[in-house]
Order: structure tokens, then C-alpha cells, then sequence
């Protein structure tokens, strides 16, 4: 059941993930009642409101965006550390330990410097920044990680090792130089506030569809970029033409999930490496099984940030980063033994 | 069918062919034998567009491949690359199916005509009770012809094989050249393949060219080609060369060995 029916499984794991988040907080709401405070807003359908004043407006306006906005940036981390690790050929792959998250994040703080998001026009700035951020770190990494023609393991990781400390470096620097709201700031790079409403999900909406759209529908090319670039050209594939659409979109992917959400490392990396466990390396079903898994992997850390230290909460991406660590050496001992995945 | 005429691929200020003049017929066997460096691989990724030339031109039924986009050129000209080790990711029917990307849309949708072009190529290649095995699972004999069907599945005239034969054992030196034979006559292909044993090419070439430093020494049958004279010459050691005794073609001696006994 759960090997022949990925979609399904993966479908009703979020569903799960969804309702639960937003049952949790510091007042549980059961499931039933979100569902008639939700079907109440649907026009034409008339539900007695028996329930507390509060009740849906701590849903509507708190708890749906914010689930929201993590289901979004969960699904784009997902996408694009799949993306990635098809792109260079390895699993170990992430937004987060190849630097890109970095350097979106670097782009992220240096247009907040320029102006810190107040209305929905500031908003669009930041993952702008971000996006430039993204693609420039990816163009650099890849460069300096490139072996004759290879992206090996160890050059990959140490190059974005390397360049994700210049950028993190960086973007400290910039806080530290500019009147930025220094608190709120360091929030965000830990992954700790997303920006709460609903004007951070209307910004990042059309950014994270389209870049989520674009690398669903990439799938074959990662496919036969698997044999090698040199291999992926005979058998027809314009490599260079594939290799920028991945990139972009990938990093536009990255680029808005930190730009809304802070630097969240290793989702990119557990999500797609349990896919393909469960479900194969096919990335024509990867990367969609990927935006789904990645929705509920965070939401799972988010739900854990606000339980763990309740009433106050944790940065999600402390969260992540303590089961992703182990989850990255585990993955670093098994791929020593495969030559090609 | 492929005709390839004065061609001159250069790394940098380093010129690695010159001037190579090959042509191959529908349904003949051209193998390209040199010692280590000659050129032979070079010529093989030249030909299949991986690498820049520098001067020269390559056509296939008359048309200049220069001209072609990738896609087009996948579609007249399929490489089998060397044996090497595969992973686990895809099973032999996915693997082949990807043979026919320069028929897919960029999505990678399977037509019809896709499905039929990848079953004919895996009972081709004698895989079609493989298809569902996953390809790390195979031989290396398997796998190498796993990686000729998915260069069949491309349905071209032409085949380029880049020593399809190293690291595997005689068994399936021997099975695979025979395949690829048939298929040659079956299917009309003209076949251009790199080959390091001297004594498979002359059983199974139809034409041999001789590269030493880049150069076409001699084009001709594997009798003309295959002499003491030039081999020896070539891979700078002396060779004794015998007919054999039913079909009449070269067998290579190392002359050095013998002496040794």
C-alpha cells in the first residue's frame, strides 16, 4: 500500500500534518471545529457559529497562514534540494550545505538593509535579493566544485562549506554595519519567525508555484543528466539549456523559502533521500513526491519547535538542523559505498 | 551513410586528429585500432558532437551534422560509451526508454512510438526478460548491453561503440561483437567502434583504420590493414601475424612473447 501509492500516502500524511498544526497552540482547537470555522467561509454554506469568537480568527489569521507559509517553504526546500542533488549528481545535495541557502539569505539581509519589509512592495524585494543571492553562490559552488567534468562529494561539500561561511560572514557583517533590526534579523536567518499574516503567503505565492511548477516538470531531464553530461547530449538533451532551467528555478525555489521563511537547512536533504528509499530515484515522480514529503517534514519540525520549549518557541531550523545532522553523517557513511545512484 | 571527411579536432594548440577521411556503409563494420593516444576515443566523441572540431566535416546520408541541433544529431547517430560501472537508480526499461529523449518533448512524455522503439531495442539486445531488473543488479556484460539498447532505442543509422568491450571477459567480448554484427546487417547500420583487440577486429570489421598520433595511417579490409609490417610499426613492437586457418583473417602474434619461450 504504502510502496504502490506514493501520492496518496504522501497526500494524507500532509492533510494530517495540516490539521494538526493548526489544532496546535497554546489553545487546542479540535480538528472539527477547524473544518466548520473553514467550510463556514466557503459562500453559500451556512454553519451556526457554536463556537468561541476567538476560535477563528486565532485560525484564520494566525494559525492557516503561518501552516501555510511553512507547508509552502518545506514543499520548495523539498523541490529544490531533490533538484539540486539530481543537478550535481550527488545526495548530498541540499540548498542548505552546498550554500545556497546562504546566499540567499545573504541577498535576503542585504535588501532588508535597503529597506526592512513594512508593505507588500518590501516584501518583493527581499526574495528578489534572495533569488540574486541563490543563483550567484549556485554559479560559484558548482564552478569550484567541478572536477573534470564531475561534481565529486568531497569538492561539492567544500566548496559550499566555503562559500556559505563567506556568505554568512557577510550577511553578519551587513547587521552589524546597518541599522537593521538586528533581533529580528538574526531570527530570520535561524528560521525562527516566519513573518506572520497572510501577506507574506500572497508574496510568496507566485514565486514558490511557478518555481515549484518548473522543477516538477523537470524530472526527465535529471533523469538522463544521471548518465553524465557528456552521455545526457548523445542521447539528445540540450545539457546546457537543462542545467540553467534547474538552476534557476531551483535557486528561484530556494531563494523565496528563505526569503519568507529564514535559512532551514537539511530539509532539502532528509526529504528526497527518503523518497528515494521508499519510492525510487525516478525524478519524474521525485521532485512532485519531494514538494509534498518537504510540506509535511517541516511541519512536522514547526510542530515540534512549538511544543518542544511551549509557551515560547524554538527556531524551526534548530530543529531541523538536530535531525538533519545525524541524518547527513548517516547518509555520508552509506554513500561511500555507492558509486552512482 | 557516414562519411567522415578531413576532419581535425585540436586540444588548445595541440592538434589530436588530423585530417581523418573514414567512410562507412549501411551495414558495415568499421573499427578504429591505434595504440594508447592515437585518437581513437577523440574521433568517436568528435563524430558524436561531444567535442568541438576544429576544421572538417561529418555527414550522415548526405547531410552536414554541423547543421544539426542536439537533438537532431541523436537522432541520426547513437553512442555506446565504455563499459563502466552503473547504479541503482533506474531499472534496464527506464534506462533504455532514455534513449529515446531526442524524440520526447522536453517533459520527457512516452509516445507509443517510444514504448515500441524501447521493446524492439531490449529484444534486440537479448534483455526483454531483464526489463524490470533494476541495472546495478547486472553483469558487466549486461550492463554493456543495456547500454546498447538504450543506443538502439535511438533508432539512427549510425552506431558509435567507444571500446565496448573493455573489462569484459571473453565470453562476452565474443557475444557482444556478435550481436552488434548482426544488428549491423539486420538494421543496415553503418558501425564505427573503437576496439583495443586486434584479433576481434579482424574477425569482426568489415573495414579497419589504423590511428598512430592522430593520423589515419591505412583504411582498408582488416587483410590490408592488419599486416606485420604496419602493426608492428604502429604499437612499436614487433609482431608475427598468421592467417587463420579457416577464414583466412590476421591473427597477431606479439613477437616478443615468442621469443621469451
Amino acid at each position: 500500500m504504502i510502496r504502490k501509492r506514493p501520492y496518496l500516502m504522501n497526500t494524507i500524511l500532509l492533510l494530517t500534518a495540516f490539521v494538526i498544526s493548526i489544532a496546535l497552540g497554546a489553545v487546542f482547537i479540535p480538528p472539527e471545529t477547524i473544518f466548520r470555522i473553514l467550510a463556514a467561509q466557503i459562500p453559500g454554506i451556512n454553519i451556526n457559529p457554536d463556537w468561541p469568537n476567538s476560535f477563528s480568527a486565532i485560525i484564520l489569521a494566525v494559525r492557516l497562514p503561518h501552516t501555510v507559509l511553512v507547508v509552502l517553504t518545506g514543499a520548495a526546500l523539498g523541490s529544490s534540494g531533490a533538484a539540486y542533488q539530481g543537478l550535481f549528481r550527488n545526495p548530498l545535495a541540499d540548498p542548505y550545505l552546498i550554500g545556497v541557502a546562504s546566499g540567499a539569505g545573504l541577498g535576503a539581509v542585504f535588501a532588508m538593509s535597503l529597506n526592512w519589509p513594512t508593505n507588500l512592495l518590501g516584501f518583493y524585494l527581499v526574495p528578489a535579493g534572495a533569488f540574486v543571492g541563490a543563483i550567484l553562490t549556485v554559479v560559484l559552488v558548482y564552478n569550484l566544485a567541478r572536477v573534470n567534468g564531475m561534481v565529486p562529494m568531497t569538492t561539492l561539500i567544500l566548496a559550499g562549506v566555503a562559500v556559505g561561511a563567506f556568505a554568512s560572514a557577510m550577511t553578519s557583517f551587513l547587521m552589524l554595519r546597518t541599522d537593521l533590526q538586528l533581533h529580528r534579523a538574526i531570527s530570520f536567518l535561524l528560521g525562527g519567525s516566519p513573518m506572520a499574516g497572510w501577506n507574506p503567503v500572497i508574496a510568496a505565492l507566485p514565486y514558490m508555484l511557478a518555481g515549484m511548477g518548473m522543477l516538477s516538470i523537470s524530472g526527465h531531464m535529471l533523469n538522463v543528466l544521471q548518465f553524465g553530461e557528456e552521455e545526457a547530449k548523445q542521447m539528445g538533451l540540450n545539457v546546457d539549456r537543462a542545467k540553467i532551467f534547474i538552476i534557476v528555478t531551483a535557486s528561484l525555489t530556494t531563494a523565496v523559502a528563505v526569503a519568507f521563511s529564514g535559512v532551514i537547512g537539511f530539509i532539502g536533504l532528509i526529504v528526497p533521500h527518503m523518497i528515494r528509499i521508499l519510492w525510487g530515484a525516478d525524478y519524474r515522480r521525485l521532485v512532485p513526491l519531494s514538494i509534498l514529503g518537504g510540506g509535511s517534514a517541516l511541519l512536522l519540525a514547526d510542530m515540534l519547535a512549538r511544543i518542544l520549549l511551549a509557551p515560547s518557541t524554538l527556531p524551526v531550523g534548530i530543529v531541523t538542523a538536530l535531525a538533519g545532522a545525524p541524518f547527513f553523517l548517516w547518509i555520508l557513511r552509506r554513500a561511500k559505498r555507492e558509486v552512482f545512484w | 551513410m557516414l562519411k567522415i571527411d578531413s576532419l581535425t579536432v585540436a586540444y588548445g594548440q595541440k592538434r589530436v586528429l588530423k585530417n581523418i577521411t573514414i567512410e562507412a556503409l549501411p551495414g558495415e563494420i568499421i573499427a578504429l585500432i591505434g595504440p594508447n593516444g592515437a585518437g581513437k576515443t577523440t574521433l568517436v566523441r568528435a563524430v558524436s558532437g561531444t567535442i568541438p572540431t576544429e576544421s572538417g566535416q561529418i555527414y550522415v546520408n548526405g547531410k552536414d551534422l554541423s547543421r544539426f541541433s542536439t537533438a537532431e544529431r541523436a537522432r541520426v547517430l547513437a553512442v555506446v560509451p565504455q563499459t563502466r560501472q552503473l547504479g541503482g537508480a533506474y531499472s534496464v526499461e527506464q534506462a533504455v526508454m532514455m534513449g529515446r529523449t531526442a524524440y520526447m518533448s522536453w517533459l520527457g512524455r512516452e509516445s507509443q512510438e517510444d514504448r515500441d522503439a524501447v521493446r524492439l531495442a531490449l529484444e534486440q539486445a537479448q534483455l526483454q526478460d531483464f526489463a524490470d531488473r533494476s541495472i546495478a543488479q547486472l553483469s558487466g556484460g549486461e550492463q554493456q548491453r543495456v547500454l546498447l539498447a538504450r543506443a538502439l532505442a535511438q533508432s539512427t543509422p549510425v552506431l558509435l561503440l567507444d571500446e565496448p568491450t573493455n573489462h569484459l571477459d571473453l565470453q562476452h567480448q565474443t557475444n557482444l561483437l556478435s550481436l552488434i554484427k548482426r544488428l549491423s546487417i539486420e538494421k543496415e547500420l553503418a558501425v564505427l567502434m573503437a576496439v583495443h583487440d586486434l584479433n576481434l577486429v579482424s574477425f569482426f570489421a568489415d573495414k579497419v583504420a589504423l590511428l598512430v598520433g592522430g593520423e589515419l595511417i591505412t583504411f582498408g579490409t582488416p587483410q590490408e590493414v592488419i599486416c606485420a609490417e604496419n602493426i608492428s610499426e604502429a604499437y612499436q613492437t614487433p609482431v608475427e601475424i598468421i592467417p587463420h586457418p579457416v577464414t583466412g583473417a590476421p591473427i597477431i602474434f606479439p613477437q616478443g612473447a615468442l621469443e621469451q619461450k
